[in-house]
């Protein structure tokens, strides 16, 4: 796999695409090219934020937060209380 | 994030207040469903919580990080409650908003407010359909190309080969687009 083959199939790894049979391939050329692989496969999660923010932002119950908040710090005091 | 790692309730709030829509959005264009949508936005939040030390800052931004945790847990809550057929036809009857139009009734107001996301969306739209369409499966919906085919009905290298065009596509331009931004 040449480093041009390498980089289409990490933009379709991030995402979760590629079939298991062409997984093993990949892993070897990211042995192979080390560092630049990394890097590369690194820049790709980019393509996760791109996609997320592409979306029109959704409005959340202001609900959510409260239950959420509350849970947080019940767990905050219950790991308190047991040190 | 790092005062997240350090168990900062307040920093996880201001998390929240700056992220939830968009992080919601995500869940909303996975699962389709409002009301479990809250639910997931507040077990995503945990989750953040919980799994904060395991983020790193050398290999991404926060915003990266919980987008691909959202994304995995929002596709396995589709998958686990078997909401995958209902979610398959709600999509089915939506063909003049989906796949395609991935930024949905955008007014001026919304541009003015985004140009981020404006921009973005530019990109991502201005691909051929076939080929938003087969991202947007795999992306959002979680399929394989092997889904991908059987659902479609499109030879698995053509999937591979729209998939492989259109990331590149979308890769190229926010590269381009990152000096603007």
């Amino acid at each position: 796999m040449n480093f041009e083959e390498f980089q289409n199939s990490a933009r379709l790894y991030v995402i979760g695409a590629l079939e298991p049979e062409e997984l093993q391939d990949f892993e070897s050329a990211r042995k192979q090219y080390g560092t630049a692989a990394e890097d590369f496969i690194n820049q790709c999660y980019g393509l996760h934020e791109a996609f997320a923010l592409s979306l029109k932002p959704a409005k959340a119950s202001s609900a959510i937060k409260d239950k959420l908040m509350a849970m947080v710090r019940e767990r905050q005091n219950q790991s308190g209380d047991a040190k | 994030m790092l005062a997240i790692q350090a168990g900062d309730a307040d920093a996880l709030s201001q998390l929240y207040d700056r992220y939830n829509g968009i992080v919601k959005a995500l869940i909303l264009r996975i699962i389709h469903d409002e009301t479990s949508a809250d639910d997931l936005l507040q077990e995503v939040f945990m989750e953040i919580w919980n799994q904060a030390k395991n983020f790193s800052a050398e290999k991404g931004k926060p915003l990266g990080w919980m987008v691909t945790l959202t994304r995995r847990r929002s596709i396995d809550a589709l998958r686990k409650r078997q909401a995958y057929a209902r979610a398959e036809e709600r999509l089915q009857a939506e063909p003049e908003q989906q796949p395609l139009a991935w930024v949905q009734n955008v007014t001026e107001q919304d541009i003015h407010a985004s140009d981020t996301r404006v921009l973005i969306a530019k990109v991502i739209n201005s691909l051929p359909p076939a080929q938003q369409q087969v991202i947007d499966l795999a992306f959002f919906q979680g399929m394989s190309q092997r889904e991908i085919a059987s659902h479609t009905n499109i030879p698995l290298g053509t999937v591979k080969t729209r998939l492989e065009l259109g990331l590149k596509k979308i890769y190229d331009g926010l590269k381009e687009l990152k000096d603007e931004l």
